[in-house]
């Protein structure tokens, strides 16, 4: 895991504002990912260009007066008038595949190789300036000198906004949402004299051992604990959150100070703080943070004997009092439950409103959360009602594996028309895959006829189609894997213990929701709502596996256990036995928990620094 | 968009065929003409990547399962990466947080649920010394066996395995408020 922050640049000076391009382990041919605005418009063939320079982009705004769409979100054609049948001027023929009008002279001839191509004739025969035509079925604009569809930004831009013009989109102000970022190179930070003297007068320097990653020692089983031991294990190596500890952002004897003090005053009024579970440990304000800040001192001291976190279990017990039972434990509730205390106490503190989708009100969801979005489109007239849900992981059900990801794509780009059967026959044995959960949450689904909703254009109840995208990307994704499964017709619950592979690094990009609206509206160039492609453009979309939970055994009696990448080596973490462990035995492991982080980190310009 | 052999066929089944033929043809040329626009534009997804860690994983299974080259002495650990040994339960001893009596580590949990009065047999026997709670839930394997899957709180982290893409679904992971 290349991160390429080094803990001592963690200090409070004046930074500048940084971009880490942290390099990726193995450079990929990074094809498909516009960062930074790049445009994924390939240079115009020579026709076209010479077609704008001579006629600019007016030719293309006026098709929108001709561009017919079937809602919702179908192909969109070229009829001059809607019951026009396009003939290919030279031979008459109207039922030709491919029939393309000049964009010219309005010149309507048929392609259809082998045949001799009048389109061609036809740019040859008018020579020069009647190359471009467009394809009258699916508004495509086809050169007829070089025999291929050319793309192009402004043609693009009139089909979608006709395509859109059909429906009201519920709107998001993108205005205000855009921010410039700011690029300046990154630069290490190394302490000068006087800040050496500084840090050494004020420090006691830790011994440090070369051959072993830092922060790795074991956890005490209290007793039925490795739920919480495998979540502790993956959050200590989480690499945003291990450096806001270890770089004192949270300090707890600050931090108790402080609320002690608010205490007296009484302008921290525990509104459910201690919830009457006794004495709140010696006169000690609840703050899981703290806690975590305890843990993180702890398990970066040095020391080699387990660590046993049972101030944190007290903590967390008194935080989630309904989750305090020693026996019955999930690892996701945990994760989901702490993350919830460290937001919480930090929330009450601060007394300031946060709007959690931004993840900038606290620590924990400054790594973890994320925005999803959820379209629910009528399948009548095309309306779409748009929500954000911000969410801190993904849970995903575990789903057979859906055949090859090149079907999937094809699935995806069809979806306009409903979706498609998944039903295929499995390949590669019937392996479900990490990359199949995402594309069946991404996928559009039909709601059923007893589920319709109430469509705000066509006042009335219609049936409709929900799609699920991911509008904004945590820093962290968690996945979580639903492998207990519970039937209310039965009345009993079991665990699923089917193999699920999971990549080692994940590209997110196809389920953002600059991704999913793009190939709804048929893949057009296009800036889609504005902030949407702004915000896929400014995160790296690129993950990569840092930490595995795993479970073992069965719903009543199981094990939880973490494998951990540190260095580009496999830890397995099991309670207070730490061991090396072979990639292969990561790769084959069942995940119940998977933790990527994104290889890239951008910081943004302005951003105010975290008060603490 | 040539149709063979429309001599043996009546006049009736040429026009239907021929439309047919159409219809594919311009059904072929729409997906033609996606894929040329997602090939073009540079959206196509990395399927070499993905390729390759499928094919890396089922290696790594076959390997794993491979008795003979087992990368892991089936869970009995000898030393852990610092050369130490552990016992099955933890042996450290601390004091409780909530009653300050001294306690080993392996038992805290047991014990903490008694001494915080929580859990459902600690109602009952709320009045026993923690010493006999210890000795209740002691057990002599460091396994944890519990189960992730509580009946009585939060129905949330279940998946109903009819209805799996419902918007409640999707909210599991969310965090409840703003």
């Amino acid at each position: 895991m290349s991160f390429k922050i080094q803990l001592p640049c963690y200090q409070p000076l004046p930074l500048p504002q940084i971009s880490v391009h942290s390099p990726p382990c193995h450079q990929k041919a990074n094809h498909h990912h516009h960062i930074n605005g790049h445009d994924p418009i390939p240079p115009p063939c020579p026709h076209l260009a010479d077609f704008r320079s001579r006629n600019g982009t007016k030719p293309f705004h006026l098709f929108q007066n001709c561009l017919r769409i079937k809602p919702p979100h179908g192909r969109a054609s070229i009829r001059r008038d809607p019951s026009e049948v396009p003939r290919c001027g030279a031979c008459g023929v109207s039922s030709a595949p491919r029939i393309y009008a000049c964009v010219t002279c309005a010149a309507i001839s048929c392609h259809a190789p082998p045949e001799p191509s009048h389109a061609a004739a036809h740019a040859a025969a008018m020579a020069p300036g009647h190359e471009i035509s467009v394809d009258v079925d699916r508004a495509e604009l086809f050169c007829c000198a070089c025999r291929d569809y050319v793309y192009d930004r402004d043609f693009d831009a009139a089909v979608v906004l006709s395509s859109k013009a059909n429906y009201i989109h519920s709107n998001v102000n993108s205005d205000n949402l855009r921010k410039k970022r700011r690029i300046v190179e990154y630069r290490p930070w190394l302490p000068d004299i006087h800040e050496r003297v500084l840090v050494n007068n004020n420090s006691s320097v830790l011994s440090f051992v070369e051959d072993r990653p830092w922060g790795l020692r074991g956890l005490n089983n209290l007793g039925n604990t490795c739920f919480m031991n495998s979540v502790l294990q993956a959050l200590l190596h989480t690499p945003p959150l291990r450096n806001y500890f270890l770089s004192d952002k949270h300090n707890r004897y600050y931090c108790q100070q402080q609320k002690k003090s608010g205490n007296d005053n009484g302008v921290v009024g525990g509104k459910r703080s201690n919830g009457g579970d006794g004495n709140g440990g010696k006169g000690l304000r609840l703050c899981l943070a703290c806690d975590m800040d305890a843990m993180f001192s702890a398990v970066f001291s040095g020391e080699l004997v387990p660590y046993s976190p049972a101030k944190f279990l007290y903590s967390w017990w008194q935080h989630a009092a309904n989750l305090a039972s020693y026996e019955q434990q999930d690892a996701h509730e945990f994760f989901i439950s702490m993350l919830d205390g460290i937001h919480e106490k930090v929330e009450k503190d601060r007394h300031k409103p946060h709007s959690l989708g931004h993840g900038d009100c606290c620590i924990a969801h400054r790594v973890f959360s994320g925005i999803l979005r959820s379209d629910v489109m009528c399948t009548a007239c095309g309306f779409t009602s748009t929500t954000y849900d911000p969410c801190v992981d993904i849970s995903l059900d575990l789903e057979p594996y859906q055949g090859s990801s090149a079907k999937s794509v094809s699935l995806k780009t069809h979806s306009c028309n409903g979706e498609a059967d998944c039903k295929n026959s499995s390949q590669n044995g019937g392996i479900s895959t990490l990359i199949g959960c995402l594309d069946r949450f991404t996928r559009p689904e039909r709601l059923g006829s007893d589920q319709k909703f109430f469509c705000q254009q066509c006042q009335v109840r219609q049936e409709s189609l929900k799609q699920m995208s991911i509008r904004k990307l945590p820093l962290v994704s968690c996945f979580h894997i639903k492998r207990f499964e519970h039937s209310s017709i039965r009345k009993m619950s079991r665990k699923v213990d089917r193999y699920l592979q999971f990549p080692f690094s994940l590209d997110m990009a196809p389920y953002l929701s600059s991704s999913i609206l793009r190939s709804r509206f048929g893949n057009r160039v296009f800036p889609f709502d504005g902030d949407e492609t702004d915000a896929s453009n400014e995160m790296s979309s690129e993950f990569e596996l840092f930490a595995v939970v795993t479970h073992t055994g069965k719903l009543d009696a199981g094990h939880y256990v973490t494998y951990l990448r540190l260095s580009n080596q496999w830890y397995k973490c099991d309670d207070s036995w730490i061991t090396r462990v072979n990639e292969n035995i990561v790769r084959s492991a069942q995940g119940y928990m998977m933790f990527y982080v994104q290889k890239m980190l951008y910081y943004k310009a302005g951003e105010k620094q975290v008060a603490q | 968009m040539s149709v063979s052999n429309e001599d043996n066929l009546s006049p009736h089944m040429q026009l239907s065929s021929h439309f047919f033929g159409d219809l594919l043809d311009s059904i072929i040329v729409d997906v033609a003409s996606e894929c040329h626009r997602i090939a073009r534009l540079g959206l196509d997804r990395n399927l070499e990547e993905e390729e390759e860690e499928l094919r890396l994983s089922a290696q790594a299974r076959v390997t794993v399962a491979d008795p003979s080259n087992s990368g892991e002495t089936n869970g009995k650990y000898v030393v852990d990466i610092f050369g130490q040994t552990h016992p099955s339960v933890a042996n450290e001893v601390f004091d409780c947080m909530n009653c300050g009596r001294p306690i080993v580590a392996g038992r805290f949990a047991p014990h903490l649920e008694k001494c915080m009065g929580k859990g459902r047999k600690a109602r009952v026997k709320a009045t026993r010394s923690s010493t006999a709670a210890q000795n209740r839930y002691s057990r002599g394997s460091p396994v944890s066996p519990y189960s992730p899957y509580t009946n009585s709180t939060s129905t949330n982290r279940l998946s109903n395995g009819t209805y799996s893409h419902t918007v409640e679904e999707y909210s599991n992971g969310t965090c409840e408020e703003p």
